[in-house]
């Protein structure tokens, strides 16, 4: 009998354990994933109480007014066609074809489920209809249209401007657009799929602009790396096919600082040799590779470090930003970013601020840090190298005068592709524009041609309209 | 006077409504009053005056008058209440349906409650009662319909009748039983057989649950962690057969896994129940404000979802913490149990509510994938009410026991006394 009693607690203890890891397990998914159920075009409940509260109103960040609910609930956006297409992707259209645009993600602040009940009740004595919360984004609606006059017509990509000091996203786009107030049917059948957020949901080979990463990763694993040296021959044979560099350069004898200014593809082939997978992956996974990301404004695909296939041809291509690699612009542009930062990465924000129709605030901003990718020592040294990338490199499209600027092109190969994709990333290496940027356009040429003259625009206007 | 008079406090009937009263009133009474003003009718105000008083004087009746634990009786109508509650939210006649369920499942109490103490030992009755088990179980495979990828239900004179709900009750009896004489073999033989009719009814998450009561009374006895081991193993293979042999296992699971890929097809019962916990939130929507009915099967399997939809999710924390309560009073029962069959009988019971509850509140919230079986006392059905408060009758009968033995040695202490 005292073995069945000491059994029978054992027992119940057990079950008491399962019951209650219920609760924890409800608890965990709820806070992690609560807002993006919530959030979903699934959902029919936020049809149900749509007819009973009008949505909240968008801003920008300098309050200028991005969507609206006129009397008859038609949701009506900013005035001007250009900068309402420029926006479309990060604000959502109200249809939700964009899944998880601000209109979606942030529902919870437009329908003013933040409400206390003190506040619902008032509304409801005074008559008033119930209208949810305004909210304020971090976005720059001038901004975005500026870029949106400087992207290549008919060209798919993405372009995204972070503050790398607070995460601040002041543009998000994907190119190609629609007009939210008008979609068409062309819009619906479009092959290219203008409702598709590249920026934060399309996943590619980065090409050149991962040699940063290689280049963080030699600072955080090899002992000699401000002095290496490699011998670039013009072609390095791995196996059953042969690395080679843009235009057939031969660099001859060249410093690794060198390297990433012309952006030398055998020494770093080499170079991702040399540090092997294990190091390479480790130095990724700090740059947020590989990481479920769950940030609390924007919905952003997962980046994905290739896992199959290890061959030293495969390594020495992931090196060079080849390979399988799967990374997001908005995934580069935080690289860029956190180099900025004295190796901190951010995590990026929409939100600024949201306020209920009392004008008390639900909301207000504050800068998260999402992780630490490098020392500060080896974020500057990374950062003079990619100065040095646009001073006399192969991104001097993107040179400013009297502005220090930074960066790396990319140009990456796509099978089924005539042109490479063109990336550009890079940043204002100054306390008063502290801004980082992306800039992608696919099947377009290389990255110094293409995106790189567009991020130099970019940082011009920065420069004279965004200074702090 | 005799015992049994005595028991009914016949000479001195006090009715006294103690706060578990007043609670169990005030909560379905505000209910109810809102469920009738905003679909108001001659029957919901009938309800709103009838139900809460019917509840009360159920709780009050069953603890002071049959001598029921308080806390036990007060959680079993909460629940009861709870389940009547949500179905009449969205349909007023199966929520009637529901109370006929409820009260059919308290005289049904009462009786197992009475049963444990008469029960000497099944002996001549095994033999019977387990070909009488199996003869039930394999009703629905002869005559029954297939439901949701389960031939589990018969129809009889009309009503839907679930045999392996009843059959619960029978074989956590025969099972305590057959185990407090250590007749190990034959415990395991029979869970075979009865599992093998669960398996061709192709009800897998019954098969579970008594599967795992089967273990965890076999561990009670025995204390053997080679038991366990070799359960847990069981239990791999039988997932993995159940796997790559039933398509609606594959099905279970892929959707268990990521229910967002198909979230209009196979998906759509796990994502509409995401989205209903997150539409309620810590607080709920409030009672009538949601629109948890686009679940299906929001009567019955995923009940709870439409509780944390409407009540919030600390509400749904506070549910679970009821079925804890059960547990306890079994640990009681246990520690203080004289007779091995006394102490082994709660603990199934008990067990077999908990482990349903974990199963079905498991799969609400995708934890582990989705099995067919109902939420004790709270879901809709007649056969799951039934075995429910039949295994609570089990619970309340030990507490009797206990307390009839503490009477017994008080008395016993007195006569010391006085000699």
């Amino acid at each position: 009998m005292k073995m069945i009693t000491r059994n029978a607690r054992l027992i119940i203890a057990c079950l008491s354990v399962m019951l209650l890891s219920l609760i924890f397990f409800g608890a965990f998914t709820w806070i992690s994933f609560g807002n993006r159920w919530f959030s979903s075009s699934a959902n029919t409940y936020i049809k149900k109480i749509q007819k009973n509260i009008i949505p909240g109103d968008i801003y920008d960040r300098n309050s200028n007014l991005l969507a609206h609910s006129n009397k008859q609930g038609v949701r009506i956006y900013h005035s001007d066609l250009e900068t309402r297409q420029s926006m479309v992707h990060a604000l959502g259209d109200s249809k939700a074809y964009v899944p998880y645009g601000a209109e979606s993600f942030m529902s919870n602040y437009l329908y003013g489920m933040k409400d206390s009940y003190f506040d619902r009740l008032s509304a409801a004595f005074k008559g008033l209809g119930r209208k949810g919360n305004d909210i304020r984004l971090s976005l720059d609606s001038n901004l975005s249209k500026y870029i949106h006059t400087l992207f290549p017509k008919n060209q798919s990509g993405a372009v995204i401007v972070m503050n790398y000091q607070t995460g601040e996203i002041l543009a998000l786009q994907s190119y190609p657009d629609f007009d939210p107030e008008n979609i068409t049917q062309s819009n619906l059948m479009d092959p290219m799929k203008p409702f598709w957020n590249r920026a934060t949901k399309w996943v590619s080979a980065p090409g050149s602009t991962f040699k940063l990463i290689t280049y963080a990763s030699a600072l955080q694993n090899l002992q000699d790396t401000k002095s290496l040296r490699f011998e670039c021959s013009g072609c390095l044979s791995l196996g059953d096919s042969n690395i080679s560099d843009a235009k057939k350069a031969v660099h001859g004898n060249i410093s690794l600082f060198d390297a990433l200014k012309v952006s030398c593809n055998i020494s770093f082939a080499q170079l991702a040799l040399r540090l092997g997978d294990q190091a390479l992956h480790n130095t990724a996974i700090k740059f947020g590779i590989g990481d479920y990301y769950l940030f609390s404004d924007l919905v952003v695909e997962n980046s994905r470090y290739p896992s199959q296939n290890r061959t030293p041809k495969e390594i020495a291509r992931t090196g060079i930003g080849q390979s399988s690699l799967l990374i997001s612009p908005i995934n580069m542009c935080m690289v860029a970013s956190s180099i900025a930062n004295e190796g901190v990465m951010m995590e990026p924000k929409l939100l600024l601020q949201a306020r209920d129709s009392f004008g008390h605030s639900k909301f207000e901003f504050e800068p998260k840090v999402y992780k630490q990718s490098l020392s500060v020592d080896d974020a500057k040294f990374l950062s003079n190298a990619m100065k040095a990338v646009v001073e006399t490199g192969t991104g001097t499209a993107a040179k400013v005068s009297g502005l220090e600027i930074c960066g790396k092109t990319g140009s990456s190969e796509i099978s089924g592709q005539k042109e490479t994709n063109s990336w550009f990333v890079g940043f204002i290496n100054q306390e008063e524009i502290p801004y980082a940027l992306c800039v992608v356009v696919e099947d377009s040429g290389s990255g110094g041609t293409v995106a790189a003259p567009i991020a130099g625009s970019i940082f011009r206007y920065l420069n004279s309209h965004l200074k702090q | 006077m005799t015992q049994f008079e005595k028991r009914l406090n016949i000479k001195t009937l006090k009715f006294s409504f103690t706060s578990y009263e007043m609670l169990l009133f005030l909560f379905y009474y505000s209910a109810f009053f809102l469920l009738a003003l905003k679909k108001p009718s001659p029957e919901a105000f009938l309800w709103v005056l009838g139900f809460p008083l019917l509840l009360a004087i159920c709780n009050m009746l069953f603890r002071q008058a049959l001598h029921f634990d308080p806390v036990l009786i007060s959680a079993v109508n909460f629940l009861s209440g709870l389940g009547i509650l949500m179905i009449s939210r969205f349909d007023l006649r199966l929520g009637t349906g529901q109370l006929f369920n409820y009260i059919s499942g308290m005289i049904l109490l009462f009786l197992m409650s009475h049963f444990v103490k008469i029960f000497r030992g099944l002996k001549r009755w095994s033999f019977m009662l387990g070909l009488l088990s199996l003869g039930l179980m394999a009703l629905p495979i002869l005559f029954g319909r297939e439901i949701n990828g389960a031939k589990a239900w018969i129809n009889v004179l009309g009503i839907g009748f679930q045999p392996s709900e009843i059959v619960k009750i029978f074989y956590v009896i025969i099972l305590a039983s057959l185990l407090s004489e250590k007749r190990y073999f034959i415990a395991a033989f029979f869970l075979s057989l009865v599992l093998g009719l669960l398996l061709l009814q192709k009800d897998l998450g019954t098969a579970l649950i008594y599967y795992a009561v089967t273990v965890i009374v076999l561990f009670a006895t025995s204390g053997s962690v080679r038991l366990l081991i070799g359960a847990g193993l069981g239990l791999l293979v039988g997932s993995y057969g159940g796997y790559t042999l039933f398509k609606h296992v594959k099905k279970r699971f892929r959707i268990w896994i990521d229910p967002w890929a198909d979230r209009d097809g196979a998906g759509y019962q796990i994502v509409q129940t995401l989205i209903a916990i997150a539409n309620g939130g810590l607080w709920g929507t409030g009672l009538g404000l949601g629109n948890a009915n686009v679940i299906p099967e929001h009567q019955t399997d995923f009940i709870f979802a439409v509780i944390l939809n409407e009540f919030g999710v600390i509400f749904g924390v506070f549910v679970i913490f009821l079925y804890l309560i059960f547990l306890f009073r079994v640990l009681f029962i246990v520690q203080n149990a004289e007779r091995k069959f006394i102490a082994l009988l709660p603990l199934a019971a008990g067990s077999l509510i908990a482990i349903q509850a974990f199963v079905i509140i498991g799969g609400n919230i995708k934890l582990i994938p989705l099995t067919g079986v109902t939420l004790p006392f709270v879901s809709y059905g007649g056969s799951s009410m039934l075995s429910s408060m039949g295994l609570l009758g089990i619970i309340q009968g030990g507490l009797f026991i206990q307390q009839a033995n503490l009477n017994h040695d008080i008395s016993l202490y007195e006569m010391g006394e006085n000699l």
